[in-house]
Order: C-alpha cells, then sequence, then structure tokens
C-alpha cells in the first residue's frame, strides 16, 4: 500500500491506544473529576494484560486482566478525589508515580516473555472495500472494539437517563444529591470505568499493537489522552478525531521516513505533540463554554 | 447550608499543618528507629594498595557494572548483565550491579557508594558516562574505572583509566550478508534512534555487507528519536514493512517490537545486541551479539595481577576481530538462511579476523562524497567519526 | 482568657516583623489551653489518624520491598544514612534540591493565581539551553566568570519565563487549559533540545555523541558552601517567599486564585496578573535548570533533569503549594531521589522502587486532607 495508506492504517492502530483512555478520561471528566492518572492506568494495563497474557497463554484473558489492573487504579484515584476530597490533578500524578514504579518493578520478569497477539482480523465484506477496507476493517478486534464504543458512549451519555445523571453530576453535584441521587457513587463509577479503559489502552499497546512490554512503554501518552479530551471539548466524536489525528501524526514521521521524504527528525518527533497543541488552542475557545461546571470548579481550584 | 456527608468532615486547616508536620517527621523517625535498630550499609575505608603488585586494584574482589537500561531487556543492557555473572562465576568476584543509571550526574553517585561498598573496579558501561567516568577516574586514583564504548582524548591517559569496545560494524556486516542472501524484494529496513557515529557505521556496514551478494540490495531507514519506545518502534517498523523491506533490522536498545513486527508481516530480522533467535526462530538469520565476558575476564585479571597501567587496556582498546578479541560476534545462523550463502559468509568472517573490514575503499556516501577513498582502509578512529550514511541507503546524509 | 486570633495564624501581609508576630502569639497563649488542645480526644484521636495514614504507606512501600527480596529495615536504614548521615549524600541531596526546590515554586507561584503549571520539565530544559547558549555563543570563555555566570541566569529566567508565559498567554486569550499545554510543551521543549545537541550545537571536536561543546570555566558555578548554585537557591526562594507574602502582587495573585471574577470587580487587572504569575514561575524553573547545568555538569547534555520537573510538582503539592513547605518538601525529595541509586546496589531494588516511595509519601496527606470547599 502506498505511503498515504499506510499512515492512515498505523494511524488507526496507534490511535486506538489513544482513543480507549480518552474515552475513559471523557466519562470520568464528564462526571467531574479528572484523572492525570490515565497514563499510570495505561501502563498498568499494558502490564497487566502481558502479564496475564503470558501466564495463561491467551491475549484476550489478558485483555480482561488489563482491564482490571487500570480499573483497580482508577478506583483508588476516584477514592482519594471522591471519598478524601483529595486534590484532583496531585492525586492523578502521585497514581501515576505509583504506577511507574509498581510496574517497572512488577515488570522487569516479563520484558522476555512472550505472547501470542491479538490476531489481524479482516473484516468480510468490509475488509474488502477498496482503499478503506485496508485502512479501517484489516486490525485486530479491540479497534473493532473502539469503533463500537465510541457512539455506545455518544449514546449513553445523551441518550439515557444514566448518562443524563452522569453529567449533571459533572455540571451540578449538589443538585443531583438533593434529587436524592448519589454524586459521589456516580463518580466513583466514572473513574473507575474510566481507569479501566484506560487500562484497556494499554492492552491494545501491549497485547494487541506491539507485543511486546517495556520499562515505561506509554511514553507519556496517557497525558496526550487527557489532552484529546479536553480538544474534543468533551464530546465523544470529537475525541475520536483527536485520537486518530495523534496516532495519524505519529506514524506520518514514520512513513515519510520510510519513503525517503526527509524531514528534520526531531521536528517529526515532535509532530504529534504540535498538532495536539495547535488543534487544542483552535478549538479551546470554542470549546470552553462545555466545560461541566463541576470539573471547571476542580481545575481553578488548586490550593 | 448544605448537610455534608460524614466524610466530607475535613480535618480544619490548623490541623492539616500539624498533621502533615507530625506525619513527615513520623516518617524520618521510623527511619531512623529502623537505622538504629539495623546494621548500617558497610563502609569499606578508601583502601590502600597492601598488596603485591603496587596498583590500588590489585587483587581486588569487588566488580561493579554500570548499565544504563534495564538488565533484561533483551539487548545492550541484558549482555553486560550476563557477562557480569558470568564474570562473577569464573573469576569467583563479587559483583556489584546497577541499572538504569541515567547518563547524568546521577552515575557519579553510583560509583560512589560502589566504592563505599568495596568496589575497586568500576565498569561504567554506556557511552554517555564519559566525562563521570573520566572526572571520577581523576578524583580517585585508588578506583579502577573502565569506561565502554568512549575514546579518551584528553592526552596521556591516567593510570587508572581504560576505554574499550568492539568492532561493532563488522558482525553486523555480516548480518547484512545474510539478509541481501534472503531479501526478495531487495529492500532491507533498519530502524535507529539517532544518527550518532556507531549508528552509522552499522547502517553502513549493514547496506555494504549486503551489497557483497546483492549488489541491488538498498538499506531504508526510519530514526524513531528514541532508544526505546515500542509504539514508535512498532510505527517504524510497519512503515518499513509497507514500504517494501523484508528484512528488518535496527540498531536500539531493545529489539523485541521490531522482532515481533517481522514475524507479524512473515519478514526476516537481523538481531542485535543480544541472540533473542527464540521471538522467531524461522525467521532469525543472524545478529551480532555481545560476548563481553572474556575481555571483562582479561581486564579485570590484568588488574588483579596488578599489572593494568601501561598495559593495552591503559588505552582506548578496541577489541578486534584481527586480534581476536571482538567483545561482539556474530550470532549462529538461522534456518532461513541458505546454506548456500553461509560459507561465503564465514569467508567473509575469515578474512575480517586477518585483519581486514568491511570498510575497504572504494565507498561512497549517498551524497556522492567519498568516504573511503579506492585502496584505503578505514581505521577504528576514522570510523567512528563517520557521518554519512553509504551509497544504498535511503536516508538523507 | 480570650483569644481573638487563633494560635498559629501566619502573620498578616502587613509588613509585621518577625519579631512582633512572635510577640503577639507569645501574649495569646495560655497554657491551660494548649494543654487542653494538646490531649482532648478528638486532637488526639486525629493525630492518631495521621499517623495511621503515615504507617499504613510506610507498610505498603515495606510490602513492596520485601516482595522483592530485600530487607525493609535495611532499606529504610540505607536511606536514613544517605540523607542524614553520609556527608557525600548530603551535599549531593542539596545539588538535587536546586532544580526540585526551584521548579517546586514554579508549580506554587503561578498556584497562588489558580493556575497549574506542570511544565516544570520543559522550563528547566529551556532555562539549561538558554543557559548554554549566554556561555558559548553570547559571551564566550574571555568574559569573567561573574559576570558570565549572571548573564546565564538571567537568561535562563527569561526563556523559562517566555515558555511558561506562552501557555499563560493562551490560556487568557484562547481558553486553552495550562495544565495539557505546559505538559504537552515538556515533549516539544525536549525535542528542541535534542535537535540542539544533535545538530548545530553539536560538539565538532566531540566523539559524535549528542553533547554541546564544553563550557569554559568562566560558565561553571565555584564551590562556595558545597556549589554556589545552592546558596543562589535558597536565596531565590526565601525572596519568592517574601514576594508571595509580603507584596502587593502576591496578595493579588491571592485574589485572583481565590476567585477570579471578584479580583476582576475589584479592579485587578486579571489577565497581566494570571501571566505574570505563569512567566515568573517558569523564570524561577529556567533558573533551576541553569543552576543545576553549571553546578554538577560540565556541557549541555540531553536527558540530565529527566523527571525532575513532575517529582517537583509532587514536593509542590506536599508543600500544599505553601512556599515554606513546598521547600522542605523539595529536599525532602531530593534526599529519596538521592538514596535511589543506593537502594539499588546494595539491596538490588529496581532503581523506580524509589517512584514508589515518592508517591506513597504524598499518598498519606492527600489522603488525609481534603479541598475547603465541598461540593456538595
Amino acid at each position: 500500500m502506498n505511503g498515504i495508506e499506510q499512515a492512515l492504517t498505523t494511524g488507526i492502530e496507534g490511535g486506538t491506544v489513544i482513543l480507549f483512555p480518552a474515552l475513559g478520561e471523557l466519562i470520568g471528566e464528564r462526571s467531574g473529576v479528572v484523572n492525570l492518572g490515565t497514563e499510570g492506568c495505561m501502563l498498568a494495563g499494558a502490564l497487566g494484560a502481558y502479564a496475564v497474557g503470558a501466564t495463561t497463554g491467551s491475549a484476550w484473558i489478558g485483555v480482561l486482566g488489563g482491564l482490571a489492573a487500570g480499573a483497580v487504579l482508577g478506583l483508588a484515584h476516584a477514592w482519594m478525589v471522591v471519598r478524601r476530597r483529595a486534590d484532583q490533578l496531585a492525586s492523578g500524578l502521585v497514581l501515576w508515580f505509583l504506577a511507574v514504579g509498581i510496574t517497572s518493578v512488577l515488570g522487569t520478569s516479563f520484558v522476555s516473555r512472550t505472547v501470542a497477539p491479538l490476531p489481524v482480523v479482516r473484516l468480510p465484506g468490509l475488509g474488502s472495500i477498496p482503499w478503506l477496507g485496508t485502512i479501517l476493517f484489516d486490525h485486530d478486534p479491540l479497534v473493532y472494539v473502539s469503533y463500537a464504543l465510541v457512539p455506545v458512549v455518544w449514546w449513553v451519555l445523551f441518550r439515557t437517563r444514566v448518562g443524563l445523571v452522569l453529567r449533571a453530576t459533572g455540571e451540578r453535584p449538589e443538585v443531583v444529591a438533593v434529587a436524592g441521587r448519589r454524586p459521589d457513587l456516580v463518580q466513583l463509577a466514572a473513574v473507575t470505568l474510566g481507569g479501566a479503559l484506560g487500562g484497556l489502552g494499554g492492552a491494545q499497546l501491549s497485547v494487541g499493537y506491539v507485543d511486546n512490554w517495556f520499562d515505561n512503554m506509554t511514553n507519556g501518552y496517557g497525558f496526550i489522552a487527557v489532552a484529546v479530551v479536553l480538544f474534543a471539548a468533551w464530546r465523544p466524536l470529537w475525541v475520536l478525531v483527536g485520537s486518530y489525528m495523534f496516532g495519524v501524526a505519529l506514524a506520518a514521521a514514520s512513513v515519510l521516513q520510510a519513503h525517503n521524504i526527509s524531514v528534520n527528525q526531531y521536528l517529526l518527533d515532535s509532530l504529534p505533540y504540535l498538532v495536539t497543541l495547535v488543534a487544542l488552542i483552535v478549538f479551546a475557545r470554542r470549546g470552553g463554554a462545555r466545560t461541566p461546571e463541576g470539573l471547571a470548579r476542580a481545575l481553578n481550584n488548586t490550593t | 447550608m448544605h448537610q455534608a456527608p460524614a466524610v466530607a468532615r475535613v480535618i480544619p486547616p490548623r490541623r492539616r499543618k500539624r498533621v502533615a508536620v507530625v506525619g513527615t517527621l513520623a516518617v524520618f523517625a521510623t527511619i531512623a528507629l529502623a537505622a538504629c535498630g539495623s546494621s548500617s550499609t558497610s563502609t569499606a575505608g578508601s583502601g590502600s594498595s597492601g598488596s603485591s603488585g603496587g596498583e590500588p586494584w590489585a587483587g581486588a574482589k569487588t566488580v561493579g557494572f554500570i548499565m544504563v537500561g534495564e538488565e533484561s531487556d533483551q539487548g545492550y543492557n541484558q549482555a553486560v548483565y550476563e557477562a557480569s555473572q558470568q564474570v562473577k562465576k569464573d573469576l569467583g568476584v563479587n559483583t556489584l550491579l546497577a541499572a538504569n543509571v541515567p547518563e547524568t550526574q546521577q552515575v557519579t553517585t553510583v560509583m560512589q557508594q560502589m566504592v563505599d561498598a568495596g568496589a575497586k573496579i568500576i565498569f561504567a558501561t554506556s557511552f554517555g558516562y564519559q566525562q563521570y567516568a573520566y572526572a571520577f577516574a581523576k578524583s580517585h586514583p585508588d578506583v579502577l574505572i573502565l569506561h565502554q564504548g568512549g575514546t579518551y582524548t584528553g592526552g596521556k591517559f591516567p593510570p587508572n583509566l581504560g576505554t574499550y569496545f568492539g568492532e561493532a560494524y563488522d558482525p553486523v556486516a555480516m548480518g547484512g550478508m545474510a539478509a541481501g542472501a534472503v531479501t526478495k524484494t531487495n529492500k532491507l529496513g533498519f530502524v535507529y534512534a539517532f544518527p550518532i557515529p556507531q549508528t552509522v557505521d552499522n547502517v553502513d556496514a549493514f547496506e555494504l555487507g549486503a551489497q557483497k551478494i546483492d549488489p541491488k540490495a538498498v538499506t531504508y531507514t526510519v530514526a524513531t528519536s528514541e532508544w526505546c519506545d515500542p509504539l514508535k518502534q512498532k510505527t517504524a517498523a510497519t512503515a518499513l514493512l509497507s514500504a517494501g523491506s523484508d528484512v528488518l533490522t535496527q540498531h536500539q536498545d531493545c529489539q523485541s517490537t521490531v522482532i515481533e513486527a517481522a514475524k507479524a508481516a512473515g519478514a526476516y530480522v537481523v538481531g542485535y545486541h543480544f541472540n533473542a533467535s527464540d521471538l522467531y526462530p524461522s525467521g532469525w538469520l543472524t545478529g551480532s551479539v555481545w560476548n563481553w565476558a572474556p575481555l571483562y575476564e582479561s581486564i579485570i585479571k590484568t588488574a588483579q595481577a596488578g599489572k593494568f597501567t601501561g598495559s593495552q587496556y591503559n588505552a582506548n582498546f578496541i577489541g578486534t576481530f584481527a586480534s581476536g578479541n571482538n567483545p561482539l560476534t556474530l550470532a549462529p545462523f538461522g534456518p532461513a538462511v541458505p546454506a548456500s550463502v553461509q560459507p561465503k559468509i564465514l569467508a567473509e568472517e575469515a578474512k575480517l579476523k586477518a585483519g581486514g573490514t568491511i570498510f575497504t575503499g572504494p565507498i561512497y556516501c549517498n551524497n556522492g562524497k567519498v568516504l573511503v577513498a579506492a585502496g584505503q582502509v578505514a581505521t577504528p578512529a576514522q570510523i567512528n567519526q563517520f557521518t554519512c550514511f553509504v551509497k544504498g541507503v535511503v536516508a538523507a546524509s | 482568657m480570650s483569644q481573638t486570633a487563633p494560635i498559629g495564624e501566619p502573620p498578616r501581609a502587613t509588613g509585621e516583623s518577625a519579631a512582633s508576630f512572635a510577640a503577639r502569639l507569645a501574649a495569646r497563649i495560655d497554657p491551660a489551653d494548649v494543654t487542653r488542645r494538646l490531649t482532648s480526644a478528638s486532637g488526639w484521636r486525629r493525630l492518631l489518624v495521621a499517623l495511621g495514614a503515615y504507617a499504613a504507606c510506610l507498610a505498603l512501600f515495606s510490602f513492596v520491598v520485601w516482595t522483592q527480596g530485600a530487607s525493609p529495615t535495611g532499606v529504610y536504614s540505607s536511606i536514613y544514612h544517605s540523607a542524614i548521615t553520609d556527608p557525600g549524600s548530603i551535599a549531593q541531596i542539596f545539588e538535587r534540591a536546586v532544580p526540585f526546590v526551584l521548579a517546586a515554586l514554579a508549580v506554587t507561584v503561578p498556584a497562588r493565581a489558580g493556575l497549574v503549571n506542570v511544565g516544570g520539565e520543559g522550563q528547566l530544559i529551556i532555562g539549561a539551553i538558554a543557559a548554554t547558549w549566554v556561555a558559548l555563543y553570547l559571551v564566550g570563555p574571555g568574559v569573567p566568570a561573574p559576570l558570565a555566570l549572571v548573564l546565564m541566569g538571567v537568561g535562563a529566567m527569561m526563556a523559562g519565563a517566555l515558555w511558561a508565559g506562552l501557555a499563560a498567554f493562551l490560556r487568557v486569550t484562547m481558553n486553552a487549559n495550562e495544565a495539557v499545554t505546559t505538559l504537552l510543551m515538556n515533549f516539544v521543549a525536549n525535542d528542541i533540545l535534542l535537535y540542539l545537541l544533535y545538530q548545530p550545537w553539536k560538539d565538532p571536536t566531540g566523539t559524535g555523541q549528542p553533547e554541546s561543546m564544553p563550557f569554559g570555566a568562566n560558565a561553571t558555578l565555584p564551590q562556595v558552601f558545597g556549589n554556589l548554585g545552592v546558596v543562589v537557591a535558597l536565596a531565590v526562594a526565601a525572596i519568592v517567599v517574601l514576594v508571595l507574602t509580603k507584596t502587593g502582587w502576591g496578595f493579588a495573585l491571592r485574589v485572583v486564585g481565590g476567585n477570579q471574577e471578584a479580583a476582576r470587580r475589584a479592579g485587578l487587572p486579571v489577565k497581566r496578573l494570571l501571566v505574570s504569575s505563569m512567566a515568573a514561575g517558569g523564570s524561577l524553573a529556567g533558573l533551576g535548570g541553569m543552576l543545576y547545568l553549571a553546578g554538577t555538569q560540565t556541557q549541555l547534555l540531553p536527558g540530565a533533569t529527566a523527571t525532575f520537573g513532575y517529582t517537583a510538582f509532587l514536593a509542590s503539592f506536599l508543600g500544599r503549594n505553601q512556599p515554606v513547605k513546598v521547600i522542605f518538601a523539595a529536599i525532602l525529595f531530593a534526599a529519596i531521589a538521592i538514596s535511589a541509586p543506593g537502594l539499588q546496589l546494595v539491596y538490588g531494588l529496581d532503581g523506580n522502587v524509589v517512584d514508589i516511595l515518592l508517591a506513597l509519601v504524598v499518598v498519606a496527606p492527600l489522603a488525609l486532607s481534603g479541598s475547603r470547599r465541598s461540593a456538595y
């Protein structure tokens, strides 16, 4: 396939790694809690998936392990923020540090183990569409899960009662409390779910895409997921756009080089981050009004 | 006025301050109590020599190894680690290991702590430790510092310093020959981090080796700007594969991702640093693997005998095929390497052992300049300064 | 005896002297009252809860250490030894504390105004880059040391201010969340560093590795009280404390941080205050990068200050964003960080184990405290 196709295809695979944690962070932030520890949830998920996969011999059980690992970290953050009323940003970063330390220590014995990765499945019918078929429908199953997840998240958020309560918790938790619901439980559930999705992104990375575990392998991509949610102004479709944009920018760096298009290597390396920055700046203006109020309060009150 | 949930009855500000202060004191109190209760870490005095050779490290029983990455990285650092264990077994010395030590001032701390724990010989095994290793050698004349990969250019060598490395590029060239033999598309792929001279040497050697078997072979390259970021490695590998490469190799600190990517695509792979053939037995062609133990042991034995200063190791030592002590060796051939090609490769190895090098002129850069003139043979010193990619390598020079 | 001001209230921002504050304090202490507070049931209970939280975290760390086959008491003893009793280590702790303290204050100053600066990593790098440029390309080795160093410091501060100020500017004009923009800019700063060291600034007489030309002797901090950088950093930190607590600007930042809308109505130039607070923070981190470079390195190298910024962010949180406490927290973190190689060496622990300890040290107060504002 030609370079553009390759960049788009790889962009989707890499972008899915960002898409899962970004969707999770969207859910959490919609409930009023920001989780800077998404990076930690991803790392935990990556190691969890790889370790469980290597031990059980099945990448799919590994994926479940990754989900669980991410959920545990998400729950810890949720508990700190909701029950102990800790500062959200600090709690997230602290859990990231913890995750880096723990996965590094626990992961050393898994660096040399192997896991058969998730199979690449070309969807029958859809996969035969020229050009689009290869780009969209020739990936590992988690990518297809992510395709489905975006509209599901949208529908639940905007068309169901559960989603309404969630969004209301992010805007005015006191109102939700007065209405007889438990905003603290909503937030706990939302952030734990967010952590689980972060773990799923890590699982996609370690057993879906690169089939490897290495120390600190998420290398900051979890923070990108948080940035994408902001760029997307908490709308699921735009989260998809942002994640893929980052993935394609990352892939472009390799594809350009492999086709001998000479671009400064360091500029290419910073391209994904610059692209995200620019997108954030361009879209933040409009999105500012959409910030869930509870989240705005949390982000602005740091002392 | 809202009815705050019970758990939100926060500790008022003043208490919090007190609590934080008390808490921090509590942490230190615990640590202090633990310190009083247990034996302290050993503090070996900075020893006087008191031994036959007159050199302070003669008869040394403790050797330190400092690694820049994970000791289980299936790559560069694991090679060091395994060699250290071999040394421990063969020579019976006590080995101190420090891994994941970044190339910053921290390495000085680590060296000091190794000395405090009794080490008289320290191997600093990453290039970037250079300035710290040399400074430490100057300030600690009773400790022997060996720097892996460096080149000391400060004039006269201090009596307690040595640098050492091998001719990495020659086995890489042989790997290139194997790649040239099996490639059907005539396109090879090379993933690397930064265009430092060692990497440039490896890429060039790989391509030149491939050209010996397949004159039409071309090497495509992708720089990831990271020494081990699996996502970027995978992206680089897939880009190379989709651009047509059917043999991959890399100069990274960890190689599993690239090997797995080749495996997933059914392409071949040539390894580096470490024999990881069990990851992909059918597609592993060969690799350049470090075998540091013989060199380490030779250096240690020389030092223990008190004969280090003035020896061949008290210099910028390069192990070569010709001298028989190149620490980088060729891994065994995988099943994919045709039997007809193996003798050719081994013949090349024999030539190298007789003193040749792959960088024998004429060799041209891919921008037309002359790298090695006709009739000339590049010296290791010159090779370590190469900055251009040779003709046949697809990359900006 | 009645009290009109609670014991322990910080000096008001009215230029009150320490002596008068102490006198005021002493006049208000009623020994019976103090005894009652210290022995009251709820006081003891809260203390126990606090100790319990710390004990839990220490226990967790001990467990992690034990699973790795090392002895927890030995590990703590090693940390203690390196932090308290080993003079070589103590010097290194203070050297490491220089970028930590300044980067932590770089978080604290904007936090006063309600801004979140996660860009310490990048600002340290940008400061080091600017200092290198001044030392090698602007002044060169011929200029006498004091002048060269001062210019390096000024350049680093200006560069750090611009880098951070940019994020604040984007926040006030485009409403781009500064926590995320500063975070993304960290990656960009690192790429700029790599580009410079691999291309234009690569030492032409070196070995082809990413390093700048070595600095002249005029660009190295002299060894005064260990390292002049430590003295400078502590002096700057003291100035920051004074500025934040005693000046009108510092007070205005607090007003903005408390309620932007109220500050605006009160006539304060909110946008300028926000940008200036961030710029001030960036300049502190930039200075930290320069001092670390000039104090411990002989040339610019990649990765020299990696993770310092994030650790400093944690320290500023541990110190509750109050400058004096932040400074102590940063020094504590430096002590823990310096002990890491020893743990690895003697106990065979993975170097990242110390990250766990750092995180746990912060988790305890996080779990104990809470924001004054309860949402519901």
